[in-house]
């Protein structure tokens, strides 16, 4: 209990990592407090409802889940590992898993349905092709993509946007599952190297 | 699968493109590989990239609904000083607890059947991925008991005769305590138990099964091992 109170008595200097801006935000929820948690929200809600939208596609699904990654990132806030990278990136990588997590139950419920392999893959690359727009972030991560192969692009997309799993993008490229794997990791190598170190 | 195999899927695993058997296996050998560790580190730093090229307005509503949900939500508290919270956790349950979820179960120990320790997370990501290979291989998160911290996951293959135990986030025991393993059977006359305090979090363990279990559990006895359940089952989970 001692501890807990030398915690919360110690004076609010924490200076601000530049590599985690949201750092001190975070660590300040983690102690319960909600006008920082308002602000981390503000912060990061446009990031998490864009990834969780893209690969739900349905708005108001989109909404049910971006609130659940909220929530939870409430919950586990004081669990905040620093060491296994920024607020942003945990935020984005639950509500990528949360997003995956809903589309893999929701298909999981239905009666699968016979589809045109070769349609679905135009569709995805459409969808890809049409949201290409002018900001900074956008233009730089789509020219990135554009130096991977062809094949690396629509494997590490149809598995980042599409919520596939890379098995079941060999089955919509027509490719053995091993190529697939290596093509996946090839890709996002390259684009780590393309994309470097700014976030 | 191989060892190889399970290096090459950190970049599938930060698409979040593998399977849940798959995403067990490699989060179970992730933990203890560096160069996992740093490829998913990397990975998820440049996804974070590609996901800021994707964001959107999200509803005005959805402020008040988070803030609203925030408000009645308990947080977790973070991990800390375990010791002191495991033993007055076992103080404080009643034995009853362990009666009730153990039914009329009677626990007898055989014996250690085999133990292989966290000292080698190469083999023990093998003995994992060969488990998980098996046509019949099963997983189950164990249900935390009465808010005991951390998870235990256990992998096992009845045609191959062995399991994996995984724990992790868990608090360590006190001195002259370990976490035991029991894995239940419907005649109740076998069980098994691996002993670990969790030194460093984590459990790992790779067992002989030969019989068909109806359920596992954990609890804590004392690290000289016990013949049958002495603590409070912390975790359980009915197959």
């Amino acid at each position: 209990m001692g501890v807990l109170r030398a915690m919360r008595a110690r004076p609010v200097d924490v200076a601000t990592d530049p590599n985690d801006p949201l750092g001190d935000l975070l660590r300040r929820a983690g102690r319960g407090d909600q006008s920082a948690f308002a602000e981390l929200y503000d912060a990061l809600s446009p990031l998490v409802y864009g990834v969780v939208l893209k690969v739900v596609r349905d708005p108001s699904q989109a909404e049910e889940v971006a609130q659940e990654v909220f929530v939870e990132l409430w919950r586990l806030a004081a669990r905040f590992d620093g060491t296994k990278g920024s607020t942003k990136t945990w935020a984005a990588t639950l509500a990528h898993r949360r997003a995956i997590d809903r589309v893999r139950s929701e298909q999981a419920s239905r009666v699968r349905q016979d589809r045109d392999v070769n349609q679905t893959i135009r569709d995805e690359r459409d969808v890809v092709a049409a949201e290409v727009e002018s900001s900074f972030d956008q233009v730089r991560v789509r020219r990135a993509l554009l130096q991977l192969s062809e094949l690396q692009r629509d494997a590490v997309e149809l598995a980042y946007f599409g919520g596939h799993t890379y098995r079941e993008v060999a089955v919509l490229l027509d490719v053995a599952e091993g190529t697939v794997k290596s093509r996946i990791r090839d890709g996002m190598i390259r684009l780590r190297d393309e994309l470097g170190g700014e976030s | 699968m191989t060892d190889i195999d399970v290096h090459h899927l950190a970049a599938a695993y930060a698409l979040d493109a593998l399977d849940d058997r798959e995403r067990t296996a490699f989060e179970a050998h992730y933990g203890s590989c560096e160069v996992c560790r740093t490829d998913v580190l990397e990975f998820r730093h440049t996804l974070t990239q590609v996901a800021d090229s994707l964001v959107a307005p999200p509803p005005m509503s959805l402020k008040d609904k988070v803030m609203a949900e925030v408000a009645t939500t308990r947080q977790l508290s973070p991990l800390v000083a375990p010791v002191v919270a495991l033993d007055e956790r076992r103080r404080a349950r009643s034995l009853m607890s362990m009666a009730a979820a153990a039914a009329a179960i009677v626990m007898i120990v055989v014996g250690v059947v085999s133990f292989r320790g966290g000292d080698e997370p190469d083999t023990f990501a093998a003995d994992l991925a060969r488990v998980m290979e098996q046509p019949d291989s099963q997983v189950l998160s164990l249900d935390s008991q009465g808010g005991a911290e951390g998870t235990f996951r256990v992998a096992w293959s009845n045609s191959l005769g062995e399991a994996v135990l995984m724990g992790e986030d868990l608090p360590t025991t006190p001195d002259d305590k370990a976490y035991e393993l029991w894995l239940i059977t419907p005649d109740s006359s076998t069980a098994m138990y691996v002993l670990d305090p969790a030194k460093d979090g984590n459990v790992h363990h790779t067992l002989k099964a030969a019989a068909n279990p109806s359920a596992w559990a954990i609890t804590v006895e004392p690290a000289t091992g016990s013949a049958t359940a002495t603590g409070d089952i912390i975790f359980v989970a009915d197959v």
